[in-house]
């Protein structure tokens, strides 16, 4: 078990009895931790992008990297998105396993073009003699009042790209353990860390990872399912706190991997539930929502009580910060949501 | 403090801009309480009287509804070409349908939702004053700022000023000259418009002692406000009238005193 | 702890300065973010000025009646130090917030 110290409520991870070695740390403090002991355990992994070598990370994530494993193996590169995921093609080549940091989500696209037509398609294109090791670790979604560029939800653009996989942890668990995980797989990751759960603090089982595949159910309830990932997933555990107030249990369903898409898992709480709202800071047309909506269709189609909701970000590019309290799904518009799942009647 | 609201009153074509802003907490434990209704004064707007004076984070934040409404030719409001559309009495009767128009139904004792609480500054005071005479049933209590026993602007220079905008002859009443001026700094003011306000107020002037509003009122003016001086023979016309002075403030800054605004809140929260 | 000064913001169409009416704060208390500041007055009319930043409040400038130009220091807030670093800010915990309560029963009968 863990603790959720943010949330103040209890998950269960590991049947009891278990080797319990936890600590309590940040999702910063997290990432760097798997960074060090993933660059310990493979001599093989490099660690580049902008400013993760002497700084150590605009968000401190390889803070300390540099100096115990030495700018051979973590460094510095120019400001060339192209350039840091066209390398991690090259080195994948060569057999090395590139983490690579592209430091704000909206930097990825100009590296599009080697994701979507190298890093995505080289196993494919090789007939598996290529694949593509590569965890691109991309600071992700709103929440910190940063400007243009700074804040987006790129997971339905990753998603869409045959090839990849696409993961958002939403706690530091999470984050320690899929990060570690994803850096030791031999396919190309992208792994969206939502920046705005950096600083909060939660307690981490080192020695037990839990399923690392798949979704999680990280609150049972009855009455309806809230699906989400990434930094949505606090938000939907203090929605189903406030419900229970109302008298409604909801349950909470971590999707943690956005490619692919847990769909037993999706279609086993919603069969219970009868009921989904699916919640997204991305916007809504073309969303992931859509795609979890459709799931849940082809899978509950018999059992569901209401058409799936999404909540959702506007149909707008990503507002600068002032404006994102506005933008993001708040506590009430998630509410509605439910309110309109729950109330609604066929015919 | 959500989104408010924006409606614009339709029908009678008087081209309104109407914001209705819900408050902080949403509705109290005896659920939702009766709205505030906020008039600006003559060459303000709802957005410079009391969006940034603040009114509205000091209402919202005391978990009252507020409805603002800019007069017509003023703030966000069209400028029609009548001149009846700026008179007294037709800007009474459009405030009242929009109050209609945002649901306010006539007070009821015992009730916390029913009827409308009023604050007017400057001539928006002189329309409160008018309007709860004429309204009884549905206005609760007002706070009227800067308020006066005649309306100023019935003695505005009104030939001189359309000789100056005309061809910049200069304007030989002091007082007419410096309203214009501010009048004319608010980019938002149609000033043709604010001109056929001041002819169409010439036209209705204001007699308080002719009607006078029964329900309490809380009359508020700052020590130097000139334009209302008089504030203390229009609160005699009312036994239910008290009255405040704000120290060392005028006509244009009082409306931004804390003072103001804490008694204004306090004396709409009084029941009945 | 970090200082962060604050001057005073442009008051549009092309105002130059304000006369300070009344500090709503003190030099010394913890204040929130859009917390009503100061009331200051132009040639054009008398605003509020809400607070551009959560923190401790160390310094004002202006004593009332007294005029700042657009641009001069109004408050210096001493904050935290763990902002996010180069860009953004740490996001504030907060109590969970609501206005709207559910109010369907769910009818799950047949």
């Amino acid at each position: 078990m863990y603790k959720d110290n943010q949330e103040g409520t209890t998950m269960e991870m590991e049947p009891a009895g278990a080797a319990v070695n936890v600590v309590e740390m940040s999702m910063q403090q997290a990432l760097n931790r798997a960074l060090m002991e993933t660059l310990e355990r493979d001599p093989k992994t490099l660690v580049f992008g902008e400013d993760v070598g002497r700084l150590g990370g605009v968000f401190r994530i390889t803070d300390g990297l540099q100096a115990k494993f030495g700018s051979d193996r973590v460094f510095d590169t120019p400001l060339a998105e192209s350039g840091i995921l066209g390398m991690s093609v090259g080195l994948a080549m060569a057999g090395w396993h590139s983490i690579p940091e592209v430091q704000f989500d909206g930097f990825a696209y100009p590296a599009i073009n080697q994701i979507v037509c190298q890093i995505g398609r080289m196993n494919y294109r090789s007939r598996g003699i290529m694949p593509m090791p590569i965890t691109l670790r991309v600071p992700s979604f709103g929440g910190i009042r940063a400007p243009e560029h700074h804040g987006e939800s790129l997971e339905a653009l990753f998603a869409h790209v045959p090839g990849l996989k696409v993961v958002s942890p939403s706690t530091p668990h999470e984050a320690y353990h899929q990060l570690k995980y994803a850096a030791s797989r031999p396919d190309p990751v992208i792994f969206m860390e939502p920046k705005s759960r950096y600083w909060q603090k939660g307690e981490v089982d080192l020695d037990n990872a839990g399923e690392r595949t798949g979704s999680a159910v990280v609150r049972e309830g009855k009455h309806a399912t809230l699906v989400a990932w990434g930094a949505m997933v606090s938000r939907c555990l203090q929605v189903a706190e406030l419900a229970a107030e109302d008298g409604i249990e909801l349950e909470v369903l971590d999707l943690r991997w956005l490619k692919p898409i847990d769909a037993e898992g999706l279609a086993a709480s919603v069969s219970k539930t009868r009921r989904a709202v699916v919640v997204h800071e991305a916007p809504r047309t073309s969303g992931l929502g859509a795609e979890v909506a459709a799931i849940i269709n082809e899978r509950c189609f018999r059992t569901l009580r209401a058409p799936v909701e999404r909540v959702t970000g506007f149909d707008v590019p990503y507002p600068s910060g002032d404006l994102e309290d506005e933008y993001i799904p708040n506590i009430d518009r998630i509410l509605f949501g439910i309110q309109r799942v729950l109330e609604y009647r066929r015919g | 403090m959500t989104v408010p609201e924006h409606q614009t009153v339709e029908g009678s074509d008087a081209q309104l801009h109407v914001e209705i802003h819900q408050p902080d907490e949403g509705t109290g434990p005896d659920g939702p309480t009766r709205p505030v209704l906020l008039l600006h004064g003559f060459a303000s707007s709802s957005k410079l009287n009391w969006y940034d004076a603040g009114w509205l984070t000091a209402l919202s934040g005391a978990g009252r509804r507020v409805i603002t409404v800019d007069l017509p030719g003023h703030g966000r409001s069209g400028s029609p070409d009548e001149l009846d559309a700026y008179a007294p009495s037709r800007m009474r009767a459009d405030i009242l349908q929009v109050l209609y128009d945002s649901h306010v139904r006539p007070f009821e004792e015992g009730n916390a939702a029913s009827g409308v609480d009023l604050i007017g500054y400057s001539l928006g005071a002189r329309l409160a004053w008018e309007f709860g005479a004429t309204q009884p049933e549905l206005v609760h209590r007002m706070v009227l700022g800067g308020p006066s026993t005649q309306d100023p602007l019935a003695d505005f220079d009104l030939a001189g000023a359309q000789k100056y905008l005309a061809d910049g002859t200069r304007m030989s009443d002091e007082q007419s000259y410096s309203l214009l001026k501010m009048a004319q700094m608010v980019p938002s003011n149609n000033i043709f418009s604010l001109l056929s306000m001041i002819e169409a107020i010439k036209s209705e002037p204001f007699t308080p002692s002719e009607a006078v509003p029964h329900m309490p009122m809380l009359l508020v003016a700052g020590e130097k406000d000139e334009l209302a001086a008089t504030m203390t023979d229009l609160a005699g016309l009312s036994p239910k009238a008290e009255t405040l002075v704000l120290p060392a403030r005028s006509h244009t800054n009082a409306v931004t005193s804390r003072a103001f605004k804490n008694a204004a809140i306090d004396f709409l929260a009084e029941h009945p | 702890m970090a200082e962060i000064s604050f001057p005073l913001p442009d008051l549009g169409e092309g105002l130059i300065e304000a006369t300070v009416l009344e500090w709503l704060v003190s030099e010394g208390d913890q204040i929130e973010r859009n917390q009503p500041l100061v009331e200051v007055e132009t040639s054009k009319s008398a605003v509020e000025l809400p607070s551009p930043q959560a923190g401790k409040v160390v310094k004002t400038y202006g004593e009332p009646g007294g005029k700042i130009n657009v641009g001069e220091p109004l408050i210096v807030f001493e904050v935290a130090d763990d902002t996010a670093g180069i860009v953004g800010t740490v996001p504030r915990e907060e109590a969970p917030k609501r206005r709207v309560r559910l109010s369907a029963l769910p009818d799950d009968e047949d």
